[in-house]
Parts: C-alpha cells; structure tokens; sequence
C-alpha cells in the first residue's frame, strides 16, 4: 500500500512537472517577452555615420545627414 | 518557449528591415553649428594629425579618441583639440538619437572604424588595451 502510495504520488509530481513546463513552454500572457532587437541593428547605422563623418573630414566624401541622404 | 523567443524575433526583425536605413539607425541627423565647427575644426587638422600619426607621435586609442605617444607639446596640444572636436560629434550623435548617457557606445563605434581606417604603420590601440602598429 505504501509503494502504491509513493508510486501515485511520484505520478502526481511527473504530471506536475510536465504541466508546469507544457504551460511555460506555451507562454505567458502575464510576463511579455520584450527583445530590443532593434538596439543591437542600430549599430550598423551608427558604423556608417561614423564611416561618412571620418570620410568627410578626410576629404573624400560629402557629409550625410538624415535629410541629405547619400546618393 | 524558445520557439516563442525566435517567432517573435524574426517578427521584430522584419518590421525594422523594412524601414528605411536612415530613418532606422542612430546619424548624425542635425549639423548644428557646433558640430560643423568641429567638423572644419578636424577637416583643417587633418593632415597635420595625419603627419604625427605617420611619425609614430599620435595614435589612435580604443575610445575613439587620440593619444600623444611621446612627450612632446606639440603633439598634446593637437591630441586636446582632436579630442575636443570628437567629443563634440559623440554628444550631438548621443543627443540627437536619444542615447543620452551612451556616448561610450559611439566612441567604440569611432574607435573601430578609425582602426579599419587606419594606413599602415600608424599606431592603433586594440580592444585589448595593446598598442601595435597597423600592418
């Protein structure tokens, strides 16, 4: 009776687990993931404003802003 | 979960490649007068940072900015108004794009786009901190 006892509420934990995991593998509407995604892109923009502006003063090319786009 | 994560990370990146790169990423976008003073500043300067930069004098640090390597006045004092000037265009690029505090990301860029830039034999500080002469 004892090792039935431990076997269901061994069952019980297993079940537990798995649901817990099955939930948070679905997703949590009360925790939002949020990646700044858009940080990490932005240093590409950042690389060649720093080219154009070394290049400018340089001599060898016109400087770029945002409202005077590169050709 | 990590299905989730990647889902909505190539969601995220297909919204922003499809902006336009200008309005996308961080520029310079307003040449106010200060800037452009330091702009014709450095313009000026320019080859006479070039000419200690060749003789082994001045290099370029890791921070995006410019250090005397030797003692010599002559060579501080540029070294100060080069520096001066770039400090200028970091904080209008960090102001201008609502970095605010995060100049230190725009001196990296600087610094390793002035390391790609750099001519052979000039003096370049690595991210590591050591100095060695461009190849």
């Amino acid at each position: 009776m004892l090792r039935n006892a431990f076997f269901v509420s061994g069952l019980l934990c297993v079940l537990f687990l798995v649901s817990g995991c099955t939930v948070k593998a679905v997703g949590d509407p009360q925790r939002p993931i949020t990646i700044n995604a858009h940080i990490t892109l932005d240093i590409k923009g950042l690389e060649k404003t720093a080219l154009n502006i070394e290049d400018y003063v340089s001599g060898e090319s016109q400087l770029e802003t945002q409202s005077t786009p590169g050709e | 979960m990590k299905i989730g994560l990647v889902i909505l990370f190539i969601f995220s990146l297909s919204v922003v490649t499809t902006q336009p790169l200008e309005a996308a990423g961080y520029s310079l976008k307003e040449v106010t007068p200060a800037v452009q003073n330091a702009l014709d500043a450095r313009k000026k300067r320019f080859d006479r940072l070039a000419d200690l930069k060749v003789k082994g004098m001045i290099g370029e640090n890791n921070n995006g900015y410019v250090s005397a390597l030797e003692k010599n006045n002559a060579a501080e004092q540029l070294a100060d108004e080069e520096n001066q000037n770039r400090r200028v265009i970091y904080k209008a690029i960090a102001q201008q794009n609502g970095l605010g505090k995060s100049v230190d990301i725009i001196e990296k860029v600087f610094a390793q786009v002035r390391r790609d830039k750099a001519q052979s034999g000039e003096m370049i500080q690595l991210e590591t901190g050591d100095w060695v002469q461009k190849q």
